[in-house]
């Protein structure tokens, strides 16, 4: 069976302000796959996912980021979001004054124009986000309030969760989706990202610490250090990295 | 070239009384002049433009384009064409006296100690202007223990024909006794954009005893004219004057309050918003005087700056040594678009009782990048997480306007 790329970057080099982060990154992604990245802390790892979502402040000094076969870095943020990129944040942004329903009606519609589908009107909308939210668990107050604000670290995650599973993306990017969950928090999170794995929509899930790939089963885990993948292998790979510690691979390379 | 002052015969010039006060208001003006900087209550606001213009007086004129305009709730609609009254086209409600000004002046000169002779100072030059040429303009009278529900939409609609048209409007409302009342003021254009016009009105607004008044204001005038207003309001006891102003039109603009409150208990909201790009200067000035006990007074303004232009706030609190337990408190907070945009602010308070609690705090921010790329990687556009930001900036002060549907009305222009 072959399989189709849906993420293709190739020997990608960036800085932050003079600063080598990543240096020399290689990573094929293809349609219906999930793959974890697993790294130290100060690895580069939101660095490579804010490059791939296209935030300002990041310098790609060579090679290239390919997706849907379209160079990816001559994109803007949104046009990339409209692609089907989506980025489930690490600490996602508090906008006081914007309602979440405000909000993620402006994303779906400028979503669904680009793929040439009518926009939703606001009814077809708070029903569509409604059974959404309740898949996940979400209090429906939720999307009254302004983005995040005043949201408790579990709230931001599941708004973050809805917001993928509203949005539809083709290719997820979760950047330490665990951080700041209990464990009830954390099922809840990975039972509504596990109910968008499809064949065809591919994750990259970005985690410091193994336990989110017991409840997140990944295809691939690579082993991500100073600013490159320096091992890659199966689920098993994960539980090695947990028992040898990130310093056995740093060595090995 | 014919200036701001000029020798026209107006209506009533024969009683004694109004040639008075129009000669007086003339040698105000014609003493000081346009102000410059140096004049500190106009040290921010460039006004030179005024100086380099011929200007016509603004009379009655035939066939104007006279659009109705259009208004998301229900209100008693007031016709000003050019700033003339234009009774044929408005719609009176029953049971409220709405009076051409002269008309009054003229036929009833019981009300004439209400137009205030403290407008022809110096320190309000273009109020001395407005009296100059006093005449045009309305009276409202709200009789005591009425309460109008339908606000009173005041639609000033210029279409200046490619004449620099000098609009003066004076107004006179009163609220009596237990009475309230919602007024909404409109100011847009139509016609040729590039237009030169200066609006200078004065509202003086009377609030008696228990008698509540609510009033909005949206300023969208041609982006070469001045507007500049004056509202002068007097608060009696127990009564509460509550307001809000959008700015966003005109070369230069200024909306002036100052608010007496006099007797006990007379309560005062002053709120605002400005919105603004290009080269324009919009002026907000507050001056509220606590004159009497337990009185309170509540500013909060914001503005939204873009290119090149600049935003004034002048807010002043005054607390006289009488006004105990009064509370009064000011905020204002701008978003700069532009490295080139500028605010200028300027508290002042004056405390001179004991007793009393009184605030005031100014900010200024540009929108958070975090923000809008937070939007953006969710696909909306970046002018339209702009967009979202800034109205979300300005929520709270719209906010504050009690009636929802004038609050939408303004949500709408506030972009």
């Amino acid at each position: 069976m072959t399989k189709t790329p849906l993420l293709e970057i190739e020997d990608l080099c960036a800085r932050v302000c003079d600063k080598e982060i990543i240096k020399g990154f290689n990573l094929t992604i293809n349609e219906g796959e999930v793959h974890a990245l697993m790294g130290p802390n100060g690895a580069g790892k939101s660095t490579l996912s804010n490059i791939l979502c296209g935030k300002s402040g990041y310098e790609v000094t060579s090679g290239s980021i390919r997706f849907k076969g379209q160079d990816l870095l001559a994109m803007s943020p949104e046009e990339r979001a409209r692609e089907g990129i989506f980025l489930c944040m690490q600490y996602p942004v508090e906008i006081p004054g914007v309602p979440v329903t405000t909000f993620l009606k402006h994303a779906v519609n400028a979503i669904r124009k680009h793929r040439g589908e009518p926009e939703l009107d606001t009814m077809e909308f708070v029903k569509m986000v409604r059974e959404e939210g309740k898949k996940l668990g979400l209090d429906a107050d939720m999307i009254k309030r302004a983005v995040n604000v005043g949201f408790s670290g579990g709230e931001k995650k599941r708004l973050e969760t809805l917001q993928m599973a509203v949005l539809k993306p083709d290719f997820a990017i979760l950047d330490e989706a665990d951080s700041g969950l209990d464990i009830d928090a954390l099922k809840v999170v990975s039972e509504g990202v596990n109910a968008l794995r499809n064949g065809k929509r591919a994750m990259l899930v970005i985690t410091h610490y193994q336990r989110l790939l017991n409840y997140i089963i990944p295809d691939f885990v690579h082993v991500y250090a100073d600013g490159r993948i320096v091992k890659s292998g199966d689920k098993n790979l994960a539980l090695e990295l947990e028992e040898k510690g990130y310093a056995g691979f740093v060595r090995e390379k | 070239m014919t200036g701001l002052l000029q020798h026209i015969s107006l209506p009533g010039d024969e009683i004694p009384w109004l040639h008075e006060i129009r000669t007086n208001g003339k040698n105000v003006f014609a003493s000081v002049g346009i102000p410059t900087a140096k004049n500190e209550a106009w040290k921010y606001t460039r006004l030179r433009e005024l100086n380099a213009d011929d200007f016509v007086i603004s009379l009655p004129q035939q066939n104007l384009s006279a659009p109705q305009a259009e208004l998301p709730f229900d209100a008693y609609k007031i016709y000003f064409e050019n700033g003339i009254f234009n009774p044929a086209m408005s719609e009176l409600p029953q049971g409220i006296e709405i009076l051409p000004l002269i008309e009054v002046i003229m036929f009833h000169p019981q009300y004439r100690q209400l137009i205030n002779t403290q407008l022809i100072e110096k320190r309000f030059p273009f109020s001395a202007l407005n009296v100059a040429y006093l005449n045009e303009g309305i009276f409202i009278h709200i009789d005591s223990r009425v309460e109008i529900k339908k606000p009173l939409a005041l639609i000033y609609h210029t279409d200046t024909r490619g004449q620099n048209l000098l609009c003066n409007i004076h107004n006179l409302i009163v609220v009596e006794e237990a009475s309230s009342a919602k007024i909404v003021e409109f100011h847009y254009y139509n016609g040729e954009v590039k237009s030169r016009y200066l609006a200078n009105i004065v509202n003086e607004i009377y609030i008696r005893r228990n008698a509540k008044l609510c009033h909005y204001k949206i300023q969208n005038e041609a982006f070469k004219a001045h507007h500049l207003a004056l509202n002068y309001v007097d608060v009696a006891e127990n009564g509460s004057y509550n307001s809000f102003c959008l700015q966003k039109g005109a070369d230069v603009s200024r909306n002036e309050t100052r608010v007496l409150l006099k007797e006990p208990k007379a309560s005062a909201e002053v709120n605002g918003a400005y919105i603004m790009n290009g080269w324009a200067t919009i002026d907000t000035t507050t001056d509220i005087e606590h004159l009497s006990s337990c009185t309170t007074s509540h500013q909060l303004i914001k503005g939204v700056v873009g290119g090149d232009a600049k935003g004034v706030f002048q807010g002043k609190i005054h607390i006289a040594p009488e006004a105990i337990q009064t509370e009064g408190t000011q905020l204002h907070k701008a978003l700069l678009l532009t490295d080139t945009a500028e605010v200028d602010v300027k508290p002042e308070l004056e405390i001179f009782a004991d007793d009393v609690k009184c605030s005031h705090g100014a900010a200024s921010g540009e929108l958070d990048e975090e923000q809008l790329f937070y939007m953006r990687s969710r696909g909306i556009s970046e002018e339209d997480a702009r967009q979202l930001l800034i109205a979300a900036y300005l929520d709270d002060a719209i906010s504050k306007i009690e009636d929802e549907k004038i609050a939408a009305w303004i949500k709408l222009w506030a972009k």
